[in-house]
């Protein structure tokens, strides 16, 4: 046995060691002397929507509303909507939240570029925006500066975006409801509120009538949630909402949100 | 010679040295194998189904959320960026960067492994392959043969590189064996995408090709082969210059270290790219990650480790035949 066992061990090194040279010479090969690699690419067909699911699909897009930023449990006005509705019913949710903190208008026309993105809003059943919040306050910046041909333009821009947006989502689907989350004022409580206030219910206004032209979208206000007790239901960074203000915002798409 | 490394290697077999680092390895697969089925069922909780497309893609956007959030360094940043466009890639031309069954794992384990785990377990057979016949004095009986000295030295060294070719295959061949009885032994010609080249910030695919799995393989275990044997061999050096073993499997022990923690914070300084230890990871090049200093490509850190593993041989020989033996 102990005989053998050296020559075992023997025979294997060696072929061992035969395979691992024959291997690095072709990975040298392959590695520094193969050209025309680009054509060892076929082009794959793209996938088909799933099919087979069961229960219903909710994707979110946007910015960090969508995230959750603010929320120390993370989960964000989605994570307490899909609470909400595993409550409510006995259906399976499944849910996608693509939502990145920071986003623009103009940030997600490009995301919905994305062919993953888009395979998931085809399965969706319910897609839930919150879009324009750094459109129109860009940290803060905005306010400080009150441009109004600034404010203006950047309305324009968003409108002209939102409007794409809506448009490219409603052509890969065209069942599912679209629900677009207005914007608060953060500033009501600071100098100017009147101001600021005008502007944020003007932007909100102008998104309203856009996503009245579309069908099956509905505009979700929460201004009205963050107007009086605003400290209350803001983060400590004064801008974003904590957990009991994404739970205001949860609790009033959970409502409207039906099967 | 031939007898010679027969001897050698009949030492070796009786020391249990390869059996023992096959154990441990057994063991490391066994419980990497159980977090990553851990891993795979809290998925399927999450999100309800485990299409790799939608794992992806949510990485993909936690990603971007990491990137936007403040206090995150510019180095890091950037890397987490060309993580995205990797990934991205892979999702656009429909390929699955992580193909379930055990040949996937054992590629992964294989990344991960090359820059510390297996030199260790190299060092485990290389570190007493001289020193312990010094100290056992058993080096005596050996020089007493009428046989030259560079050639009981050789035939050291051979053995040693049988070893660890021993080593390197079994890591594979056990990764790929143990993992498959929970993963399924499917998928070597899964399509895997290599060649990304890195420049600054961008990610160049225009050199990409997509290879099958097993293809991979192989040219992942020849590397990870490549840099064993310069540990090794650098290892044997030190095996032949310090007689203590212990005190030469610490020296080893801490530049291994050292360049496993130096590859995480040297890249501003440049000289650092000459050293082995932080050009150990070979297989980063053929998946695309960002080398640990700009400039560093694969080439590059072939030839060095080649140069160093040179220079530790013949300083091991030059030592060894002049050395007084007592």
């Amino acid at each position: 046995m102990k005989k053998y066992s050296v020559r075992l061990t023997l025979v294997f090194s060696v072929l061992s060691l035969i395979l691992m040279l024959f291997g690095l010479g072709w990975t040298i090969q392959n590695q520094f002397f193969s050209k025309g690699a680009s054509e060892a690419i076929e082009e794959k067909e793209p996938v088909d929507v799933d099919e087979d699911k069961d229960g219903k699909v909710v994707v979110a897009l946007g910015d960090s509303l969508t995230r959750g930023t603010g929320d120390d449990s993370g989960k964000g006005y989605i994570g307490y909507l899909v609470d909400e509705l595993e409550e409510k019913s006995k259906e399976k949710i499944t849910i996608h939240n693509f939502g990145v903190k920071g986003y623009r208008s103009n940030q997600l026309l490009d995301q919905l570029k994305q062919r993953e993105i888009q395979r998931k809003i085809q399965s969706a059943d319910y897609i839930l925006i919150t879009i324009g919040g750094n459109d129109l306050f860009q940290s803060g910046q905005t306010f400080l500066q009150m441009d109004e041909q600034k404010i203006a333009q950047a309305k324009e821009s968003y409108m002209k975006n939102l409007e794409a947006i809506l448009k490219e989502v409603r052509t890969m689907n065209d069942s599912a409801v679209i629900f677009h989350i207005g914007l608060y004022n953060p500033f009501i409580d600071l100098n100017d509120s009147k101001l600021t206030t005008k502007i944020v219910r003007d932007w909100n206004y102008d998104s309203n009538q856009l996503l009245d032209q579309n069908e099956k979208a509905v505009y979700v206000p929460t201004f009205d949630l963050f107007q009086l007790s605003v400290n209350d239901y803001l983060y400590t960074d004064k801008f974003h909402p904590n957990a009991e203000g994404y739970r205001l915002i949860a609790e009033r798409v959970a409502s409207l949100i039906t099967w | 010679m031939i007898n010679l490394v027969r001897n050698e290697m009949l030492k070796i077999v009786r020391k249990k040295r390869i059996l023992i680092v096959a154990g441990i390895i057994a063991v490391l697969v066994a419980l990497f194998t159980y977090s990553q089925y851990r891993e795979i069922e809290r998925r399927l909780e999450r999100f309800g189904d485990v299409d790799w497309r939608t794992t992806l893609q949510q990485q993909i956007i936690d990603t971007q959320n990491r990137i936007t959030s403040s206090g995150i360094s510019d180095e890091w940043k950037s890397e987490l960026q060309l993580r995205i466009q990797q990934q991205q890639y892979y999702l656009d031309n429909n390929v699955n960067p992580m193909e379930p069954g055990a040949p996937s794992f054992a590629r992964v384990f294989a990344e991960h492994s090359i820059n510390l785990f297996l030199p260790l377990m190299i060092m485990v057979v290389a570190a007493d392959i001289v020193s312990s016949e010094r100290s056992a004095g058993t080096v005596k009986l050996l020089l007493t043969r009428p046989v030259k000295r560079w050639r009981i030295l050789m035939s050291k060294y051979i053995t040693l590189i049988l070893s660890v070719s021993t080593i390197v295959v079994l890591f594979g061949v056990l990764s790929y064996l143990i993992s498959g009885l929970i993963f399924g032994y499917q998928g070597w010609a899964a399509p895997v995408i290599t060649g990304f080249n890195v420049e600054g910030n961008e990610l160049n695919t225009n050199a990409v090709q997509m290879i099958p799995q097993w293809q991979y393989l192989l040219m992942e275990f020849s590397l990870v082969w490549f840099v064993a044997l310069i540990v090794g061999t650098i290892t044997f050096m030190l095996s032949v210059l310090i007689r203590n073993t212990p005190a030469g499997m610490g020296v080893m022990l801490a530049a291994l270290i050292s360049g496993a923690i130096l590859s995480n914070m040297v890249s501003s300084w440049e000289q650092a790219k000459y050293l082995f230890m932080i050009n150990l990871n070979l297989t980063g090049y053929l998946s695309g990650q960002a080398p640990p200093i700009e400039g560093m490509t694969l080439g590059f850190s072939l030839v060095v480790l080649a140069v160093w593993g040179l220079a530790a041989l013949i300083v091991s020989f030059a030592v060894f035949i002049r050395q007084d033996i007592y």
